[in-house]
């Protein structure tokens, strides 16, 4: 047994309750399934151990984090701890006075969604209106002084508004604009078809972003978070598997990510049970993928499997049955071919599944 | 970069320094990544805070390692503030 290796990125997901219903969600399809979240104490004593183990960033997510009523102490109790403390939030509960509230309880940076640039695109994705006070919370933010991330998940619908969401973010006065091209887990797989962009789109999109990346530099940051269907690259799965990052769900469910409950057989344990130390050194499924000797060919012989570990090991699961196999995306891969497919698989009619309650029952029946 | 001596540099606001206790290191942190910084890195760090001039920050800096040659504690500095500012961590 190797050394563990050291934490340095907690996501708490502190609720899956969200006012929007974002088609894309990252959040499990079955989510109303999840009961009795995390107490304030609970969370509080996760983060202490979190920064004893090592973790540096702590992102605040959820869900709408803000729907917490304990989310000042909580920010409260990370800043106690040192950790470099983000909120990601869709803003529509926030207004001037919890802003306030969180910078005085020392938040560091805020990280808000928009759907897009244009109120009609964004709104159709949201499922809910929600563009304008999203934009007025935008200048509150920069108003009270906060460091502010604008991230727009990007998709067929809006993938042509890039160079007005360059705009948009100059005239907040942003420091960060992620461009985050949907990853197709939970929701984003749900709805696929009607979320792909075209080729031709994607490559328009790309090279307006690349661009804009060395105008901007230095002033505006814009990371382009690729879609690995249409780049053709395998993503290094969370930089290695239990390496460098970690995700707590509601319940304390410790993951390796946040999609990860897609691959059957993994039992994540939960800080309910467990020290946080002892689920990351020792957990079965925090150990599944760890270094490569889980590896089958062509990865356990490929040069590149310290770069890109394999791929995505839910996407591999969700793509070729088996979470050790090479992640299809990877041209190297015997089921490449489904990846070819599917990015080709872009449905301009198809209906959109919003994420709600009420789709979660119908999805999570079976 | 040319060193123009009258720029007082000044931290983002989204970065800040934290010491690391587990590898004894001062560590600038932003959003979504962090630098380790050896010692003068930090001292730096510590003088951006749009008070001091680059003059003023050699200045110290010699202060500090007595025996250091003033020119290459500037281009120290220079090379420095070069690769944070672009990555944006100098307002």
């Amino acid at each position: 047994m190797t050394t563990t290796p050291r934490p340095y990125t907690l996501v708490a997901e502190l609720t899956y309750r969200c006012p929007l219903r974002c088609v894309y969600c990252s959040n499990p399809v079955d989510f109303h399934r999840s009961r009795s979240e995390l107490s304030t104490g609970e969370w509080r004593r996760v983060f202490s151990q979190a920064a004893e183990l090592g973790v540096m960033q702590l992102h605040l997510s959820g869900g709408e984090p803000v729907l917490r009523e304990d989310l000042v102490e909580l920010i409260q109790h990370a800043r106690a701890n040192d950790l470099y403390t983000n909120l990601i939030t869709g803003g529509t509960l926030l207004d001037e006075d919890k802003l306030r509230r969180f910078r005085d309880a020392g938040l560091d940076h805020i990280q808000l969604s928009i759907q897009g640039a244009a109120r009609e695109s964004a709104e159709t994705i949201a499922g809910v209106g929600s563009h304008q006070k999203k934009l007025d919370v935008a200048q509150l933010i920069r108003k009270i002084g906060f460091p502010l991330t604008l991230n727009v998940v990007i998709h067929r619908l809006n993938i042509v508004e890039v160079p007005e969401l360059i705009t948009l973010a100059l005239e907040l006065g942003a420091d960060r604009l992620e461009l985050a091209n949907t990853q197709f887990y939970a929701w984003a797989a749900e709805n696929r078809r009607a979320l792909m962009p075209t080729r031709e789109d994607y490559d328009r999109a790309e090279e307006i972003a690349r661009a804009a990346i060395a105008k901007y530099r230095g002033t505006l940051e814009i990371p382009f978070v690729h879609n690995d269907y249409l780049s053709g690259e395998p993503k290094p799965c969370m930089g290695g598997w239990g390496r460098s990052y970690m995700c707590i769900n509601p319940t304390g469910a410790v993951m390796p990510c946040h999609a990860a409950a897609v691959i059957p057989g993994l039992v994540f344990e939960s800080i309910r049970d467990n020290s946080l130390e002892k689920i990351w050194r020792d957990s079965p499924a925090m150990n599944a993928f760890r270094g490569d000797d889980w590896m089958m060919e062509p990865c356990r012989s490929c040069e590149r499997k310290t770069i890109d570990f394999g791929g995505c090991r839910c996407q591999a699961f969700m793509l070729a049955g088996n979470a050790a196999e090479a992640d299809p995306i990877c041209r190297l891969s015997p089921h490449h071919g489904i990846v070819e497919s599917m990015r080709k698989d872009s449905a301009a009619d198809d209906p959109l599944i919003y994420r709600d309650a009420k789709s979660s029952r119908a999805l999570s029946r079976s | 970069m040319n060193a123009d001596h009258t720029w007082r540099p000044r931290l983002a606001s989204r970065a800040r320094l934290k010491f690391d206790p587990i590898a004894q290191q001062e560590m600038l942190l932003f959003p979504e990544a962090a630098l380790a910084l050896n010692e003068t890195g930090a001292a730096i760090v510590r003088l951006c805070d749009g008070a001091h001039s680059i003059d003023e920050i050699v200045d110290q800096l010699s202060k500090k390692y007595d025996n250091a040659d003033r020119d290459a504690l500037m281009r120290e500095v220079m090379d420095f503030l070069a690769t944070i500012r672009a990555r944006g961590l100098l307002q």
